[in-house]
């Protein structure tokens, strides 16, 4: 024991001693692997563009000096205890400034608490639940929430697709699908829309013939259906068969090329908000896609393009703030004001949401097309 | 009105899934007294098994795909029985236990190293259309897939009961399950009945992850949950019964349906499991069990 106390001295001298930092680090947790593993990638893929791209330029400034950054990439297997568990490790073993993370709304709010109590300012990509920055000072997001994605979609059904009723299924274990399953059913009602159906399953379930053949009974003119990209597809083939017509819609949590990979034909004349398009008419957009389709020979979806926005968020604030510190780092966050990212403009007007736009995309011969564009 | 039979035959396909898994449960149960819990991954396993047939061999018909990917389930069945249960045969029985967990969590493992954690879909080889006889006569929207599905897994089940209450092998299945020690004296080859109840189980396992994998989907981890929903049907049934856990499963997904139906999705696996617990309450050996008296 003695021998061991006495070897461990000098690694403890080492990191106490240690005045100036040769690397920025930042975290970053994300699902590569479990049902949404995807998603993970589509963030992996993101992560080593900007981490080339900074690095590139000899790294971050801070002060007036240059330091390289290196992102630690922990996989939270999209569940939230995996979440908490990656979140602890990267503040208090990988000792980083800031984390991007988590994805799904359920593990961000599961990393988030651990986050704000140790002081390290977190912006999340893709967590659109209102509840992951709500009453917290060091979390950020690079996304819309799901009240106004919600209202979104419930304006296309009344305005675009002229429907009189809806009926929703959602998984109910879930923060993201209920919250905005809650919010399209009172801004369709509010918009003289009639909610018809509004049926719950459980994450992982797969059969959704009984929910689906209640829905039918009612006819609907739409179904909405804000889940994730790996059960849609089934849950439209299922009301295929079961004789549903309505017009699928859904949200974010559709955008991955899996959608249409699992789905194929029967995902056609779909349509489904989203953060962004790859059809978008934007520079700094379309110089992301550029980089990101020659290197890994797919088109970016939304989680790629937010992580990407994220990190350079990040990244900016450090350049801001001057200093490795994440009290500083957070304060240069808050007053972000008019970021350019490939998702549009970012500005956090004293909340951890930006306000920005959304878009509509229809699903045409497995393609994503850009349908229409939605302010707030 | 019309939703009701739709809804019914939901519940009879979901029940004939959860039969074919359930049967498996029950036999290697009734035989040795053993809860196999990689069951539910050999399921999982047939699935996927049933996926690669179908996307190397494209061309094949759907009637040679579902024996061919059964036999190779079966293979694996019964190797895994003699290479990790055979010789825990005389342990203690939380060894084996524990040991069949063991081999569930290697193959969920196995199969997401080898074929990746996505939920997949087996491509469609029975026909989509709707029945028209049933529209029109019943009102009920029902593909042919979904009908094909009820009936061939109530064929298989009907073979089944065949072997085992017509056929030589089929006696010394129920013989052994009578009684593990004096059959062995009557010159019945034990471990040969004992193989066959595994390759049995497995291959109607695996007819039952292809059939799922085309009416829903698969996933390396499904094996879990569906294998203790069969599990509990087995039980319902009265485990060690054949006739128990083909009931007890149409009667789980008939009570699933239903609750969705007609009280509330939020409800779905409460109320499901409330009259299970209930039932079991009523029968605690099950349906179709049998009591049986421990010997002191």
């Amino acid at each position: 024991m003695k021998r061991l106390t006495l070897a461990l001295l000098p690694l403890l001298a080492l990191s106490a001693c240690k005045p100036t930092a040769q690397e920025i680090k930042i975290g970053v947790s994300a699902p590569t692997t479990g049902s949404i593993s995807a998603t993970g990638q589509s963030a992996k893929n993101a992560i080593a563009l900007v981490q080339d791209e900074i690095n590139a330029g000899g790294g971050v400034k801070v002060g007036d000096k240059q330091v390289k950054v290196r992102f630690i990439l922990e996989d939270d297997e999209d569940k939230p205890e995996s979440a908490a568990t990656v979140f602890q490790k990267l503040i208090n073993q990988d000792k980083v400034l800031a984390i991007v993370g988590s994805y799904t709304s359920k593990c961000s709010n599961a990393g988030a608490p651990i986050a704000e109590a140790s002081g390290i300012p977190v912006v999340s990509p893709w967590s659109t639940n209102p509840n992951v920055t709500k009453g917290r000072k060091f979390i950020f997001r690079a996304c819309f929430i799901d009240p106004f994605q919600g209202r979104v979609v419930a304006q296309f059904a009344t305005s675009k697709l002229k429907a009189k009723t809806g009926a929703v299924l959602y998984d109910v274990a879930s923060d993201y699908n209920k919250g905005i399953a809650e919010v399209f059913r009172d801004e369709f009602t509010k918009m003289g829309g009639k909610i018809v159906g509004f049926e719950t399953y459980n994450t992982k379930d797969t059969d959704f013939s009984g929910q689906l053949t209640k829905i039918k009974g009612s006819n609907p003119d739409v179904l909405f259906l804000p889940n994730y990209f790996n059960e849609v597809p089934l849950q439209i083939q299922q009301a295929r068969k079961l004789g549903l017509t309505a017009v699928m819609l859904g949200g974010d949590g559709w955008d991955n090329p899996e959608l249409v990979k699992l789905g194929g034909k029967v995902m056609d004349g779909t349509y489904f908000s989203n953060h962004y398009s790859p059809d978008i008419d934007n520079p700094i957009a379309k110089g992301f896609i550029a980089k990101y389709k020659s290197r890994f020979g797919l088109v970016p979806d939304a989680a790629a393009a937010l992580t990407y926005d994220s990190a350079n968020l990040i990244l900016k604030a450090v350049a801001t703030a001057g200093k490795a510190d994440s009290k500083a780092i957070r304060d240069a966050l808050a007053a972000t004001v008019g970021f350019q990212g490939v998702t549009g403009n970012i500005t956090y007007g004293g909340s951890g949401d930006p306000v920005k736009g959304a878009v509509v995309i229809k699903v045409e011969d497995g393609k994503f097309v850009f349908d229409s564009a939605v302010n707030p | 009105m019309d939703t009701i039979i739709q809804q019914l035959f939901n519940a009879a396909q979901l029940g004939a899934v959860y039969a074919l898994i359930a049967l498996g449960y029950s036999m290697v149960y009734g035989i040795i007294r053993l809860i196999n819990f990689a069951h539910g991954d050999i399921f999982m396993l047939g699935g996927f098994i049933g996926l690669l047939l179908t996307t190397r061999f494209g061309w094949m018909p759907f009637f040679l795909l579902l024996p061919l990917a059964m036999l190779l389930t079966a293979l694996v069945g019964v190797t895994i029985e003699r290479v990790a249960y055979r010789r825990l045969r005389n342990a203690q029985r939380m060894s084996v236990v524990i040991t069949t967990l063991g081999v569930g969590i290697f193959l969920e493992n196995f199969v997401r190293l080898t074929v990746g954690p996505e939920t997949r879909q087996i491509p469609a080889r029975l026909p989509s259309a709707k029945v028209v006889w049933l529209q029109q006569h019943l009102g009920a929207f029902v593909t042919w897939d979904k009908l094909l599905i009820i009936l061939i897994s109530l064929a298989l089940m009907a073979i089944l009961w065949l072997v085992v209450n017509r056929t030589l092998i089929g006696t010394a299945m129920r013989a052994v399950a009578d009684n593990k020690d004096a059959v062995p004296l009557m010159g019945v080859n034990l471990n040969l009945v004992i193989a066959v109840t595994f390759a049995i189980g497995s291959a109607l396992a695996a007819a039952g992850g292809i059939f799922y994998g085309q009416a829903y989907s698969i996933d390396p981890y499904m094996g879990i949950d569906l294998g203790w929903k069969a599990f509990i049907a087995a039980v319902i049934g009265g485990i060690g019964s054949i006739e128990g856990a083909v009931l007890g499963s149409f009667l789980l997904a008939g009570v699933e349906v239903i609750t969705v139906a007609y009280l509330s999705s939020n409800l779905k696996n409460g109320i499901a499991f409330g009259l299970l617990i209930l039932l079991l309450l009523v029968w605690p050996w099950g349906i179709m069990g049998k009591p049986t008296l421990k010997k002191v």
